[in-house]
């Protein structure tokens, strides 16, 4: 089988410091749903960047590994919480121990369809929900505490810094704030966030639907690793009954694009998968690129997966166009300089053979993409050029 | 010596058909054949004359090529200078003996180089370095463009040397050259004069089909096509110099050595 339980990889992270020798996935055929939530928990809430290991990789790398519908019905079942109901998920947490925003986290985060930044809004509504605060600011501090707690746990995630940050200001807005009654006000404020929740879950709809102009009949397009929501694009084209194929890399070194191409080989899209050296060799034949993106950065530039920035130099100097597809809430205050000027997020890579110890590795799991590559960015706030990205930042975060 | 040209010819294409898809054999071949065959050779009205002539010229020329890899090596010592960083593509024997050169003569300088898929043969050159003691740092073949900021040149070899004055390497190759030059970054060619070929491609796909099955680990759908050429090609533009045995040629002076070479 081709699937890699997470609680082994994230076990391997915990156990070994060698990070190259690692044993074949087919020894562990069937993933044990029971531990994930803890050995997650463990490595969201004690990681250390300067460790080297991004949380935040790791997980994704676990969600991408294990997406079937039986894996999600055994973990479901095996935990005994449907995740659909949020009332009862609450409630039950209150009941049974006090109230942890990262177990909330982590309780949203086993869904490998929703985006981390989203199930921290989650996660930070519910906190709002049950908090016991009885004054406006007793609250916001909590709101604060626990933003920072989701932050802590994975530094190097900037989608969740960025949707905790919107978060924050979307709802402390001052508005909210102005009634007398702290009752209404706190019903106000959970209003707003579930609002907030809400528009984030329903990104990917939008982007995708804002999307559609732009795949044409017989189009080639490119796609580097897995974004779900560029999948989510692609599925609705594919669903309105549109003629294109897609070009997928490989995705080194977690094998993303073999997994997105297994997706859409099950929609029935002609598929073609490229080693990452190929992308300049098959760059004739495609007539667009389109990527996701870990985060937006104030240029109007993208933070994704290694490899982006170099698809994106070869479509440039070949005048395809390059669409990037990425929701609201990763629209992050940064600005990175050159390559190495972010929080360092590494993956640790296998090779497959023993790597001598002299032989140093380029371990980085993502690159930045300066915005002059890129041709526009489909959001749920509309279709941008990479030079409004800022005005949009000020707005949102004003 | 029609009878040993016809054999001769008989035994080039016997050689070229074992691998169609191999430049350098051709290419090789044919310049042999060439190179042997000339005129002043055939002149000897004693044939045991000329063919010990014949055998004379072939050890000569066979020679030329074992040497061929000393002589790029000293040529382009010259451009590897202490402190630098080198990116190389794949594993080259050519590009190994210039590193292990420039090594071997106390030079300090650290090279990157790729993984080199679907055969790791990045990972086989960095084992070669290391022991060499040269600091190597592998990179997967996404994190070029990465790295580039901190690279001053790019050496990589060529299974062969077309007559626009590009090169056919390993799948990769015209990716790295292509960032390489849009950040300004030199592109050197490592190449035999044997590699010379009479072949002009228009595009990626003007060649003769060389494929070669990939491993991704895990199984594919059988309806996923998998794009399997293990060769690029990469045009004369984004190439900086080619050493070469016959010297160090630009680009544009390639199809000037080839007629020399072919006539």
């Amino acid at each position: 089988m081709w699937w890699r339980s997470p609680s082994f990889i994230l076990d391997k992270q915990q156990s070994d410091t060698v990070p190259h020798q690692r044993n074949p996935p087919d020894t562990l055929p069937l993933p044990l749903p029971s531990q994930p939530p803890f050995s997650m928990a463990d490595t969201l809430q004690n990681p250390s960047p300067e460790n080297n290991i991004s949380a935040y990789y790791q997980t994704r790398a676990a969600h991408h590994a294990v997406v079937t519908g039986d894996w999600l019905a055994q973990a479901q079942a095996a935990i005994g919480r449907d995740p659909d109901d949020s009332t009862d998920t609450t409630v039950a947490t209150v009941a049974g121990k006090p109230f942890s925003v990262i177990d909330e986290f982590n309780s949203w985060r086993k869904q490998p369809e929703l985006a981390e930044a989203v199930a921290a809004i989650r996660a930070l509504a519910a906190v709002i929900r049950n908090c016991q605060a009885t004054t406006m600011m007793e609250l916001e501090i909590e709101l604060k505490k626990a933003s920072d707690s989701l932050k802590s746990g994975d530094t190097t995630s900037i989608s969740l810094t960025a949707g905790c940050d919107l978060f924050m200001r979307y709802v402390t807005r001052t508005s909210a704030l102005e009634y007398e009654d702290f009752d209404s006000a706190k019903s106000r404020l959970i209003e707003r966030a579930e609002k907030f929740g809400e528009i984030s879950c329903k990104a990917r709809r939008i982007i995708a639907m804002l999307s559609q102009d732009f795949i044409f009949d017989g189009c080639t397009i490119l796609v580097h690793g897995f974004s779900r929501v560029v999948f989510e694009v692609l599925k609705t084209a594919a669903q309105s009954k549109k003629l294109f194929r897609v070009f997928c890399t490989e995705g080194r070194p977690d094998r993303s694009g073999l997994r997105l191409s297994n997706e859409l080989a099950k929609l029935d899209v002609p598929v073609k998968l490229l080693i990452d050296s190929a992308v300049a060799y098959t760059m004739d034949e495609v007539d667009m690129v389109f990527v996701g993106a870990d985060g937006v950065v104030e240029s109007g530039g993208i933070i994704n997966m290694m490899g982006t920035f170099q698809i994106a130099l070869v479509a440039h100097s070949m005048n395809k166009p390059v669409y990037v597809a990425a929701e609201s809430y990763k629209f992050a205050r940064l600005y990175p300089l050159d390559q190495k000027d972010m929080v360092p997020a590494l993956c640790p890579i296998d090779f497959g053979v023993p790597i001598p110890s002299k032989v140093e590795v380029e371990t980085s799991a993502r690159d930045y993409t300066p915005p002059q590559y890129l041709t526009l960015l489909f959001t749920d706030l509309g279709v941008l050029t990479p030079s409004v990205v800022s005005d949009e930042l000020i707005q949102l975060y004003l | 010596m029609m009878e040993l040209e016809i054999e001769l010819k008989k035994a080039s294409d016997s050689l070229k058909l074992w691998d169609a898809t191999s430049i350098s054999l051709t290419a090789g071949c044919d310049l042999f054949m060439r190179y042997v065959t000339r005129t002043s050779a055939l002149e000897y009205e004693d044939f045991n004359s000329a063919k010990s002539r014949l055998i004379e010229r072939a050890e000569k020329f066979g020679e030329i090529s074992c040497k061929a890899r000393r002589i790029i090596a000293m040529l382009s010592q010259d451009f590897i200078f202490d402190g630098c960083t080198i990116m190389v593509h794949g594993f080259s024997r050519v590009v190994l003996e210039v590193l292990k050169t420039a090594a071997q003569s106390k030079k300090l300088f650290r090279v990157f180089c790729t993984e080199g898929r679907p055969d790791r043969t990045g990972l086989r050159l960095s084992n070669e370095l290391a022991k060499l003691d040269v600091p190597v740092k592998l990179l997967i073949d996404s994190a070029v463009a990465y790295t580039m900021d901190d690279v001053d040149m790019v050496f990589v070899g060529a299974d062969g040397v077309v007559e626009s004055g590009g090169i056919i390497n390993m799948m990769g190759t015209y990716q790295m050259a292509l960032v390489a030059h849009s950040m300004n970054k030199p592109v050197y060619v490592a190449a035999e004069s044997y590699k010379f070929a009479r072949l002009y491609p228009l595009d990626q796909k003007d060649m003769a089909p060389a494929l070669r099955p990939i491993d991704f680990g895990v199984p594919i759908p059988s309806k996923v096509e998998v794009e399997t050429s293990a060769r690029d090609y990469t045009p004369p533009q984004y190439l900086t110099l080619l050493f070469t045995d016959l010297g160090v040629l630009t680009p544009s002076v390639v199809s000037d050595e080839l007629i020399q070479l072919y006539l």
